[in-house]
This record gives structure tokens, sequence and C-alpha cells, in this order.
């Protein structure tokens, strides 16, 4: 396993190379420049050409690659254009925000997701199984974009139950502990503060893991209803096992795998979708730094920010191979 | 069974996270904005953006202010700015005022501030100090600056100067922007979230502020103009900068809030550039200021709310002559006309417009676009990305297009950019007799001549037509029930211009 997991990490490398290769050479290759974007529409332009200096912009692309690739060894991915910042430091205070919000989304779609389609597969063409259906298409189809605005009209405008937006009220005064704010509300006995932060991410989380439940329900369902053709499940009932057994310890249990890995992949994707629902959501996240420094060609924070975004990816699918022996002791890593 | 339980623990669920509900409600002591722009950090010098720039001037104080009321520059940590010579002001700062720790402010801080703008390798902000040639401490309280040509607009260029402490700098380098933050403004800084937040606190013995100020203001960057004005409906935030037209009506309907107008500072207009064909031609670009119908695209496309330029500047603004009117109205038959005597018939144009820049200005551009056929362009509408477009735009290589030009309460600095030869490469046009003007307002000192050449030369940019100036959009805000607050051109949010009704 230890070896499984060294190797796999080494591997991770040569990925980040080459992805920070395709967006260093994207961002050089789109039009539009940081400069034009952040300095007044009045600078001059002796003093614009003093900035590009200052940035290292005036240097050759392959040159400004090489520097880069030269500090990010060092754990140094240079400074944002637009916030004079170390982008570390940038993504790591807004790390957790985006990490926790896709967490609880996940936790959402896992918790509709699963057992819908489990019971969708145990009752085929069932009112619950239609229903289901209908909540696959609509998380599925559902543009996250609309959902969120809708949600925040709904909730946070007509009915003014949930706030429209932000991670935590003005004043809420939670010493960061982990930087998961209901992590460090419980750590901290704030239960106060534990259910306001639950009750901003409500809206971002639902949007955000809409889709989710959308593709977990559909593909559990499908992995259930097969399994549940399969023999071995006949057996069971031959040997007079209870339904409820028979569905989730033998069916549901030999549709994990194929879960786990959707909801693996879906989470991935969950960090980037993210980028939508924080700019709608005004959630300090990674995904709104994101938009936000693409629309100023800030490449050190883009490209930074994508490699954020790739190691979190990867990373999170060593975690679903490992998952893969707990959940069938036959797979072994090699 | 299922579905039930599933709907009912639904609907609990939904029931108790509203509970306890809206805990930002307005108190007498804070309120929130809603803003649009991003806030880059703690450098005061380190953010382009307007509105960022009023905030630090609120924190340190900048030598000079735009007095709304007045409609002209006044002294704000200076106590007076005056011309001692041709290319010399002399500053002279209040005694009266302290900065948040009880330090004074000095001249040094002057000089400073100015040094910083200019060589701050965060610095965006050094087009404010472009003029100044050189800096001369008189003594503690007085700073000689000279200009490198004889220049009128020092003053306007210094109300975006915030003026830090050199002492504090000394000691603490960049790091005295986020932990020793003391200035001289009515408001100190407290608080900031990077691309978040920023929440400022009123300093209640500062001469500017009242007890009916706000003790706290937060600054909350929310993109998203459906959660702004939701945000105000439900008591999140008090103001909303920002709000487009598409929910000025939804604003109004609120029981808790209403919108209210400010006309912006931003022309928007129709470049033309003059090195580019069919440009050079005066005949096309009239027939582009007779095309296009203003009325009309601000009745349907903008809900009325913007206001007809006859030039560069509107009402409140300096140089604004209530007299003058634009030869070019609506009259699609004199543009058939001018373009045909042109011999200019069915010439293909490009033009290009912005998407999500301006209000409704994709939207705008495809109005103008049948118009302009109608006069008998064969128009190619182009919609690139901002940022191409506006690097584009400044490389000098985008010959006609639908723009906005800000910061114009005093509109020497964006004549200069855009009409004088060599201005910038990003209108490309000439004319010695504008040169000539707009160089002469300049070294004009004397506040009614200026205005006088101001005129003149807007008169002729006018009349010559490389670009068509359209409107200045009416900004709406909406505003809080309990809050007096009058939105002020050029995106101010000035906490003592905020009342929080105390009955």
């Amino acid at each position: 396993m230890a070896s499984y997991l060294v190797r796999r990490l080494i591997g991770v490398i040569p990925v980040l190379l080459m992805v920070s290769l395709m967006v260093f050479a994207l961002t050089q290759l789109a039009p539009g420049d940081p400069v034009s974007m952040l300095v007044s529409d009045e600078t001059s332009a002796e003093d614009r050409q003093r900035i590009v200096e200052a940035w290292g912009l005036d240097r050759p692309a392959p040159v400004q690659y090489l520097s880069f690739l030269q500090n990010a060894v060092t754990g140094d991915f240079g400074s944002s254009f637009r916030y004079r910042e170390p982008v570390l430091d940038l993504v790591l205070a807004r790390l957790p925000a985006s990490i926790e919000l896709a967490i609880y989304a996940t936790l959402l779609a896992v918790l509709i997701g699963i057992p819908l389609g489990v019971l969708s597969a145990a009752r085929p063409n069932s009112l619950l199984d239609n229903a289901g259906s209908l909540v696959g298409f609509f998380g599925v189809s559902m543009p996250n974009f609309w959902l969120g605005i809708l949600l925040i009209l709904v909730f946070a405008g007509t009915f003014n139950v949930l706030p429209s937006g932000g991670r935590e009220p003005w004043g809420m005064d939670l010493p960061s502990i982990t930087g998961f704010l209901t992590i460090d509300a419980l750590i901290q006995g704030r239960f106060d503060a534990f259910w306001t932060a639950l009750r901003h991410l409500a809206l971002p989380a639902i949007v955000l893991g809409t889709s989710m439940t959308g593709i977990i329900m559909q593909l559990t369902r499908a992995t259930v209803a097969e399994s549940l053709r399969e023999d071995y499940v006949m057996t069971a009932r031959a040997k007079g096992l209870s339904e409820r057994v028979v569905l989730w310890r033998h069916a549901f249990r030999n549709a994990l795998v194929a879960v786990v890995t959707i909801i693996g992949l879906e989470f991935g994707a969950l960090i980037s979708g993210a980028i939508i629902v924080e700019t709608v959501f005004s959630w300090p996240g990674i995904g709104m730094l994101l938009i936000q420094s693409i629309t100023y060609r800030d490449y050190p924070l883009i490209v930074g920010l994508v490699l954020v975004y790739t190691t979190l990816f990867v990373l999170v699918n060593v975690l679903i191979d490992i998952l893969y022996t707990t959940i069938d002791p036959r797979i072994r890593m090699k | 069974m299922g579905i039930k339980r599933l709907l009912t623990g639904a609907c609990i669920a939904t029931m108790l996270m509203g509970m306890g509900a809206q805990a930002e409600e307005m108190t007498r002591e804070r309120i929130a904005v809603g803003i649009t722009e991003t806030i880059q950090g703690y450098n005061p010098y380190g953010d382009a953006v307007v509105l960022i720039g009023s905030l630090w001037c609120k924190v340190y104080g900048c030598i000079t202010r735009f007095d709304f009321e007045q409609g002209r520059m006044v002294p704000y940590l200076a106590e007076s700015v005056e011309p001692v010579g041709e290319r010399v002001w002399e500053i002279r700062l209040r005694s009266d005022w302290q900065r948040h720790n009880g330090d004074p402010i000095l001249a040094e801080d002057v000089v400073h501030s100015i040094e910083r703008t200019r060589n701050d390798p965060n610095s965006m902000r050094q087009f404010v100090v472009a003029s100044i040639e050189s800096t001369e401490i008189v003594d503690d309280r007085t700073v000689r600056i000279t200009t490198k040509e004889p220049d009128a607009t020092l003053p306007d260029n210094l109300s975006l100067l915030p003026v830090t402490s050199k002492k504090l700098y000394d000691a603490y380098g960049q790091d005295a922007d986020r932990n020793h933050a003391y200035g001289a403004g009515p408001y100190r800084l407290v608080e900031i979230s990077i691309g978040n937040h920023m929440v400022l606190e009123r300093v209640d013995d500062h001469p500017m502020v009242s007890p009916t100020n706000p003790y706290q203001i937060m600054y909350r960057i929310m993109a998203e103009p459906e959660q702004r004005v939701t945000a105000l409906s439900n008591g999140e935030i008090q103001i909303a900068q920002g709000v487009p037209p598409q929910l000025v009506a939804r604003v109004d309907e609120l029981p808790n809030a209403h919108a209210t107008f400010a006309n912006s500072v931003e022309m928007m207009f129709l470049a033309m550039n003059p090195s580019t064909h069919p440009w050079d031609v005066k005949e096309a670009r009239q027939a582009v200021a007779h095309a296009i119908n203003r009325e009309a695209i601000v009745a349907a496309l903008l809900d009325g709310r913007a206001t007809l330029l006859d030039g560069p500047v509107g009402e409140g603004q300096f140089g604004y002559d209530p007299d003058f009117r634009t030869p070019y109205d609506f009259a699609p038959e004199k543009s058939r006309a001018l373009l045909e005597e042109a011999g200019l018939s069915g010439v293909e144009i490009d033009f290009y417009t912005p998407v999500g820049r301006y209000t409704t200005d994709r939207q705008i551009a495809e109005a103008m676009v049948p118009m302009l056929e109608d006069a008998g362009f064969k128009v190619n509408l182009r919609t690139p990305e901002w940022a191409t477009l506006w690097a584009n735009v400044q490389a000098g290589g985008v010959p006609f297009y639908y723009m906005g030009r800000g910061q114009m309460l005093d509109p020497s600095r964006a004549l200069r950019q855009y009409f004088e030869t060599d201005g910038s490469p990003r209108l490309d046009y000439s004319n010695s007799e504008v040169d000539r003007l707009l160089q002469a307002e300049r070294r004009t000192f004397d506040v009614d001549q200026r205005v006088a050449t101001v005129r003149k030369a807007m008169e002729l940019i006018t009349e010559d037509a490389p670009a068509h100036f359209l409107w200045l959009h009416q900004m709406a805000w909406g505003v809080a029930d309990g809050v007096d607050f009058t939105p002020r051109p050029a995106d101010r949010v000035d906490g003592w211009e905020i009342h929080i009704r105390q009955d």
C-alpha cells in the first residue's frame, strides 16, 4: 500500500508539470494582458513599461516559465499581480472555504442520491422510481447559476429564512483553527456559530450538490438494478434473507465501487464547479478567486489555482483508490 | 411513505434553518454596503478602482476632495492649495487634524505619499503624480510642488492621493499599511478580507462626522446584482451599488427600501479612429452621429435612466455648458446624404462593443446596428471578451467601438488622453486647434478662464466628431428605509454623507 501511494504521488509530478505548462502557454496565448487590466486608464506608457518590467513580463515566455518552475520547487508560486500577495497565501486562505462547501455538497448528494437510487432500483417503475428519475434529470440538467439565483430569490428574498451569500455574518468573531468554520465552531463549543455557518452553507451546498445528486442517484440506480439481476442475489434470496439485507448488504455493496468512483470524480468536479456557485453566493473560496484572476489576467494566480485544483483532483482519486480496498477486499494496491 | 418522510424532513430542515434568520439587520451603529468591485489589499496605492480609491481617502485623507454641492475641488487635508508660480503649487496642511494615533500630518508625509505613489512596486496609481517634477518641504506644514509643465488640474489629481505616514512607513515598511493604518480621515480601517470586504469605523472626534453617521460601515463585495438586491430586501445590506435597470422596479417595490439615482461621470461614447478608413472621412463620422437614435435607446433599453450628452461632459462636471447643443440630432436622412456625398454608401465597418462591462452594453450595440445600416453602413458587430477588447483599444487596434470613460469630474485628463495629438493610441485623433486649447486650459489657473477654454475645446471636438457622445448613465442605488443617503456621481459612498435616522 505504502509503495503504491508513493508511486501515485510521484506520478502527480509529471501531471502538475504538464498542467502548469499548458496553463502557462494558454495564458500567454490568450489576448489581453494584466497591465492593461490592472493599471489605471491614465497610466503613461513609461509607467506601464516599468510595471511590465517589475512583473517580469518583458522576458521571453520560456524564461518566465522556467523561472516560475524554479521558484515553485521551493514553494514560491510568485505574487498575484492583482492582490500583490504571495499566491500560496491567497490560495491557502481560501481553500478551506471551498473544501468545506464541497464536502457539505457531497454529503447532501450522497445522503439523498444513494438512498433514492437504491430504492428506485428496488422498485422499478414505481412512483418512487419515477420521482427519483425526475430528481436525477433535474439535478443533471439544472444550470448552477440559474438554480443559485432562484434559491436566493426564494429563500433569502421571498421567505427571508436564509442568508443570500457570504460565509459568515458580520461580527461572528470565530477564531480560526482549521479554517473550516463548522469544525472550528464545534471545537470551540460555539454552537450558535456552528448553526450560523451551516445556514450560510445551506444554499450554496444545495446548488452545488444538486447535479451531483442527480448523477449519483442515476448511477446508483443503474448499478444496483444490474446487481439485483445477478445470480448471487438470487442465491441470497433463496437462503431466506430479508429483502432489505439482500438490497443493502449484497446488491448495493457490489455496486459501491462504481458509486464511490463517481463520487470521487464528482467531488473533484465539484470543487471546480464551485467557480460559478461561489460567484453567485459571494462565497470566499478559490473558485471566486479564479474567476477574478482570469478577468484580470493575473497569470501567477491562474497557474497557482489551476495547480491546486489539479492536485486536489489527483489526491481525491488516490483516496478513492484506497477506499476500493476497504469496499472490495479482492482489490489490492500494487 | 418514503416520499412523505422525505418532504416532511425537508420542510422541517428549512424551517429550522430559518430560525433566527437575518441577524445582520441594520442597527443604529452600523450598516453594510454591497459593492461590485473587489478589494485588492491593504496598500492604499495598489488599486486603480475609483470606489476603492475613495475608501482610502476616507481612511487616510487626501489633500483635496470634490465638493459636489460646490461642483469643484476643495481642500481636505490641506488648508489651502494655491498656485504660487506658473509651475509651482503651495500646499498648506491643516494644523487641527491629527492621525488616528495622535500623530500630526506633516509636509514630509505628503512628499512621502507622492514618492510612494510613483515608486512603490505595488502602486497602480502612478498617473496621479505623473505631472509632478519635484517637491520641496518648506516647513512642517507646507509643501511646494513643481509640475513638469503648467498644470491647472493638479488639485484634481491630489484628490486621488491618500496621505500616509512617512514615520510609520520608515518604521514598519509595507507592514505599516496592514497593521498601522493610521490616517487622518473621518473613518479608520478596522478590517480587510481581501476580495471579500472592508470594514471602516467612525472617528468620533473628527470634524467631518456627526453622531448620525454610521459608526461602522462594511463594504461587502457582491458581484451578482440579484444577490445585492435580495440582500437589501432582507436587511443583510443597507445600500446596494449598481442596481441594473431590470431590477430597479423590484427595489422600488420592496417594503423596506427604495431606489435612488445619480448621474455617473462616465461619458458613454462611440469612438471612431480617424487614422482608419472610413473614419478618416469626417462625413462618415458625422453620419454615425446623425444615425443613432439615442432617445429611443435610452427609453427602450435603459428605462429612461440616462442623461443625454451634448458633448463630453454633463451637468455637475467641470466645463459643462448648459447652452451648448450638439449639432448631431437624430436624422437618418442626413446620415444617408452624408455617406452618399462622401461616396461611402455600403461601406463595411467593424463595430466593437464590450459585453457586460457597461449597463446593457451588448443590447445597446445591437440596437445601433440597424440604425447604422439604415444610414448606409454595412456593419459587422464584434463582441470580444473585455480583457481582449480593452487591450486592443489601448493599443490603438480598434477602429470603431462603444465605450465609457470614467473619472471625469474634471475632464481635462480624459480629453488629453483621447483628443490631444499623441494623447494615447486609443483614438489617434489629431487637431492642432484642439491641441492648442487643451494645452492652454491646463496652463490656465483662473477657474472662469479655464472653464471657457475647456468649453471651446469640447465644442470643437464635438463638432469634428472623432467620437459621438451619447449619455451619462444614471446609476441606480438601493437604499434601505431609515438610511438617508443621496448617491453622488463617481461611485462615492462617503460615511459622512450617510445618516441613520434616529426615530
